[in-house]
């Protein structure tokens, strides 16, 4: 049985944590007087760098590399702290907002010394009315305790955060539509490059981090980089020479949910597979796993066959899947997964901005086939077309076997790989909402094809038993394309 | 200069252009909606998508390809690399705009662009000039895969001159941006999300407009369109495009000079629009100009010469109005007679002009008449000047050429002409009000000729009047404020037996035993060439449809 390992909440449950005293009993801020103690700017870089952490928020980049993009002699710098959790499945940073707030404050000011930042936004989700209130409480008592504001403890150090709700956009926690949306504009992603390092808020280098990323920090820099590269695992990337150590390290906040029986939020070792997750989880309610969805609504879906994906950065790009953001959602056989695929349509298609022409027409589109074919109204061909072969005469020609078509099966494959191709993995969108809509809508139904053709023959939802709702990966070219460079392949 | 590789060609292009301009340059065409070289580049449409290529990551040095993902032609810019970041040793760029990605990339955006579109061809302005249209023709499927229902949002009314189809609209935000960043007013904006983003002005909840597109520029939001959804009332289904000629020409409304293309079919001027010019409009034009070509098409327009009769104005002959003007000029000293060119004709209508009051009238005694001075607006990208003349500048030198350059202006001029016995007055500016002190003079005048293409004040208190015609029915060049020197063209015919101003003139020299024997514009422009210093150079040949700037 795996164990939790709790860093960043381990103190979550202490009474008033929130607030100042309380944290500064349990080591508050002492990993930031560290900091600004033992090391110089580019010492806490390079720590940041050596620990391997990488970015919490879902695209999984390590953050030392991010760091090193940004220029150091463009002033002023910002940093960004996305606050703006809203992929579905996800819940980890509204509570250490709720409950620990001066930990993400803690992480800030690191990364403001490492950096030589002076001001922070915070844009905070809007529908975290409490964290934000949390959040402002202990960013008020901050200053009145001088960890904030000017010349701090008297180091000459100046650090300003200001939090910003958000107005209830799912794209704003993309980082440059959270930029946009920060300065007051609509909120729609802009085009890369620039990337925001190099020009971001306000037209200057900024740093756009996530709150889990953030928290990480005072723990690298209290304990250490040796204790934290200890936990989860380094593989190595043997595309480079040598080998290029590509670090999982550190511990996730998996937000588990779903069908398990006690779901919520888990802080565990990355490297952890699908069944020791479900175990840790209380495990599964119901009958069988039918499927797990990793890393939040946009990552694709693993199947039962899948369980022993060990659930890190590096093990689920190489499965053609995404940690994101460690939102897990597990089903159990009683779940429909064209109505499960409806339902995460439906949100992508609300949820696009609207500013690119793929996403803007093709995540409605993509939505209403899946919302035909769950009405029993998809459409289905049986078309005989010569098939050659020995025939029943025992003589080579027409075999005159007939084959079904499913049209909108493959529509559907079409005009999600047109927003977002998942095989190539490129997208003709601007941002990776893109790809966060073709790679479910694809994978769901490549992987799940029996149930979607099951649904269209009969004109209406039928759930599959597990056994029969997939086929095994041998035989479907989903996972047959799936991309494992040799070099991987020892995994 | 930066070498690029496009396509097959090996080409030149200057530092900082972008891939749609260097393959336009080449003759290759990158499609785009969103992209305008007048405005800001946010990529949206993803149409002008191309395949760069570079060094692949982790292949041995030197080895270059195609790049993962596609790049947005508008975006990206070519600049001369560093000697070791040349592509295949010499390249500063490589890029294919029609590789088999390229071309199935576009077709998917053109899929994506027509599935809410109503496909209203039959009864769209746009159509034949549109860009879908063509696009579609040219890189689009020829079936649709779209079986859901169409989004329909509203028509909307957004101002006195613009209608937006709703439906029609691909969201490129062409028009918002315009009215940020040229005319700076911002009444557009985007309202909703996703599939149902509407372009819209702000509204109260009850859908009550706080603010109207009623900005002097907001015409050019219909140019810009790429698609029919902006459409312009003026022009809402007068024509098909594809009926209508074209010709450059030159706005006749101000100063400015904005060059335009006349849009014409035989029964007259449909529309105009704005002509690309780097230092003068860049690509847009002022409402004022562009609906205010109307008079050209009027139906009162001075058709046949008329004559005082009785104190009254009646038709009659070219003959017969010439033989009147004969008897009358024939018998006046050259010290009485006044004659005033017009800051709306042609360089060619004055020197005519001028050439008949030296040699053959032998009056020194010119003058300049036309529209009074305006309001001036100023847009951050662009300005209506204030002289509502487009040839102010050509017509006072022109006119002064053989006369010192005293050409007699606004007071001196009234004063002159309340002396004199005859006054062959040139105007083209019919709309122009007369102040009392200027009717005083002209009512005093014995016997007063006056040319013009519309009843006015001035033809009321004539004793001839002769029909002239409009910018859009002559050659000619304007020299705009900034000294620019421009062609306007022949459209239209003159209506009924007006003419052509200098033809006109000619035509009342030779009848007063002059010699003048211009045949066509183009002669009377080699003529000012060799006679008015500063247009040495202003033949129409090199004058052609970019303009010569005077020295």
């Amino acid at each position: 049985m795996v164990e939790e390992r709790r860093i960043l909440y381990e103190h979550l449950d202490v009474p008033d944590i929130n607030t100042f005293d309380v944290f500064r009993q349990y080591d508050g801020y002492t990993r930031f007087e560290k900091a600004i103690a033992e090391y110089q700017p580019e010492e806490i870089a390079q720590m940041v760098l050596d620990s391997g952490l990488k970015g919490r928020g879902g695209a999984g980049f390590s953050t030392g590399e991010k760091w090193s993009f940004v220029p150091r002699d463009i002033k002023p710098c910002y940093l960004c702290c996305n606050a703006d959790e809203s992929e579905p499945g996800t819940f980890s940073n509204r509570y250490v907002l709720e409950k620990n707030p001066h930990l993400l404050i803690e992480g800030i000011l690191i990364c403001c010394y490492a950096m030589g930042i002076e001001t922070t936004y915070i844009y905070i989700r809007g529908e975290f009315t409490l964290g934000k209130k949390m959040l402002d409480a202990a960013i008020k008592e901050a200053y009145e305790k001088g960890y904030l504001g000017k010349d701090i403890r008297g180091t000459g150090l100046n650090v300003d955060i200001y939090s910003h709700p958000g107005a209830g956009a799912y794209i704003c926690g993309e980082e440059t539509g959270l930029i946009e949306s920060l300065e007051g504009k609509r909120g729609q992603p802009r085009n890369k490059p620039p990337f925001p390092a190099v020009e971001g808020v306000f037209r200057k280098p900024t740093v756009v981090q996530n709150v889990e990323t953030l928290c990480n920090l005072p723990f690298i820099v209290g304990n250490g980089v040796e204790w934290y590269t200890q936990m989860g695992p380094t593989y190595a990337d043997t595309r480079f020479d040598p080998p290029k150590p590509d670090a999982n390290t550190g511990t996730k906040l998996y937000c588990i949910s779903g069908d398990v029986n006690e779901p919520g939020v888990y802080e565990l070792d990355l490297g952890l597979t699908c069944t020791e997750l479900i175990e840790v989880a209380g495990g599964l309610r119901g009958e069988e796993v039918k499927a797990v969805i990793p890393g939040g609504s946009s990552a694709p879906i693993l199947t039962h066959y899948e369980l022993d994906t060990r659930l890190d950065f590096t093990s689920l790009t190489l499965a053609k899947s995404m940690l994101g953001s460690g939102g897990i959602i597990v089903m159990n056989e009683t779940r429909n997964i064209v109505d499960c695929l409806l339902n995460i349509m439906k949100f992508y298609a609300h949820e696009s901005c609207g500013q690119c022409t793929p996403c803007r027409w093709g995540t409605p589109w993509v939505r209403d086939i899946v919302q035909r074919i769950a009405d029993g109204n998809g459409r289905k061909d049986t078309i005989t077309r010569p098939k050659f072969g020995v025939a029943e005469n025992g003589r080579w020609g027409d075999t005159g076997e007939t084959e079904e078509i499913y049209e909108d099966l493959d529509l559907l494959e079409s005009v999600a790989n047109n927003i977002a191709n998942v095989d190539t993995m490129t997208w003709n969108t601007i941002c990776v909402f893109g790809i966060a809509v073709s790679w479910p809508a694809v994978s769901y139904m490549r992987k799940f094809r029996p149930e979607f053709e099951a649904t269209i023959r009969e004109g209406k939802l039928v759930t599959l038993p597990v056994a029969e709702a997939t086929v095994p990966p041998e035989e479907n070219y989903a996972y047959q394309q799936r991309f494992v460079p040799k070099e991987f392949a020892d995994l | 200069m930066a070498l690029v590789k496009l396509n097959d060609l090996e080409i030149e292009v200057e530092d900082g252009t972008n891939i749609v301009e260097a393959a336009r340059q080449h003759g290759i065409e990158v499609p785009h909606y969103c992209y305008h070289p007048g405005l800001s580049r946010p990529a949206n449409c993803r149409m002008c998508l191309v395949e760069p290529y570079g060094p692949i990551p982790g292949a041995p040095p030197g080895t270059i390809g195609p790049a993962r993902q596609l790049a947005t032609g508008c975006t990206t810019t070519v600049r001369t690399a560093p000697p070791d970041r040349k592509l295949d040793d010499k390249y500063d760029a490589i890029v294919q705009t029609d590789s088999p990605r390229v071309k199935k990339a576009r077709e998917d955006i053109l899929e994506f662009l027509l599935v809410h579109h109503p496909l209203d061809c039959p009864v769209c302005d746009q159509a034949g000039e549109c860009d879908l249209q063509d696009y579609s023709y040219r890189h689009g499927s020829d079936k649709s895969r779209y079986l859901e229902v169409k989004n329909v949002p509203p028509k909307k009314d957004l101002g006195p001159d613009v209608l937006l189809y709703s439906t029609r609209c691909v969201v490129c935000t062409r028009c918002i941006r315009f009215a940020e960043e040229v005319s700076g007013t911002g009444e557009l904006g985007l309202i909703n999300r996703g599939s149902h983003d509407e372009i819209d002005i702000p509204r109260s909840h009850e859908g009550v407009p706080l603010q109207v597109l009623d900005n002097k520029l907001a015409g050019n939001v219909v140019d810009i369109c790429p698609v029919g959804a902006l459409i312009s009332k003026d022009f809402l289904f007068k024509s098909r495009p594809w009926f209508m000629e074209k010709a450059n020409s030159v706005c006749s409304g101000c100063s400015v000079g904005c060059n335009i293309t006349v849009e014409y079919k035989a029964d007259g001027v449909y529309r105009l629009k704005p002509r690309f010019h780097e230092d003068i409009n860049q690509h847009w034009m002022c409402d004022d100009g562009r609906l205010g070509y109307h008079y050209v098409n009027s139906d009162d327009r001075l058709q046949l010469p008329l004559k005082r009769v009785d104190d009254e104005l009646m038709p009659t002959h070219w003959a017969d109005a010439l033989t009147v003007i004969q008897e009358q000029l024939s018998e006046v000293a050259a010290e009485d007679i006044v004659v005033i060119g017009s800051a709306q004709g042609t360089n060619e209508d004055n020197y005519v002009l001028q050439q008949f009051a030296h040699d053959v009238l032998q009056t020194t005694q010119l003058g300049l008449f036309g529209q009074l001075p305006g309001e001036e607006h100023k847009f951050p990208q662009f300005t209506i000047e204030a002289d509502k003349n487009p040839n102010t500048a050509g017509a006072r030198t022109i006119l002064g050429s053989a006369n010192g350059n005293v050409v007699l202006e606004d007071e001196a001029l009234w004063e002159k002409v309340s002396g004199a016995k005859v006054v062959y007055l040139v105007s083209g500016a019919p709309e122009r009000p007369l102040e009392d002190a200027e009717k005083a003079a002209l009512e005093n005048v014995e016997f007063l000729i006056v040319q013009d293409i519309l009843p006015s004040e001035v033809t009321q208190l004539a004793d001839v009047v002769l029909p002239g015609t409009t910018f859009a029915e002559k050659d000619g060049t304007f020299t705009n404020s900034t000294g620019w020197v421009q062609r306007i063209r022949k459209t239209i015919d003159p209506p009924g037996e007006a003419r052509v101003d200098w033809e006109i003139t000619q035509q009342l020299a030779k009848q007063l035993g002059g010699e003048m024997n211009y045949h066509f514009a183009g002669e009377i422009a080699l003529a000012i060439a060799e006679n008015v210093p500063d247009y040495a150079d202003t033949t129409h040949q090199k004058i052609g449809d970019a303009g010569i700037k005077l020295a």
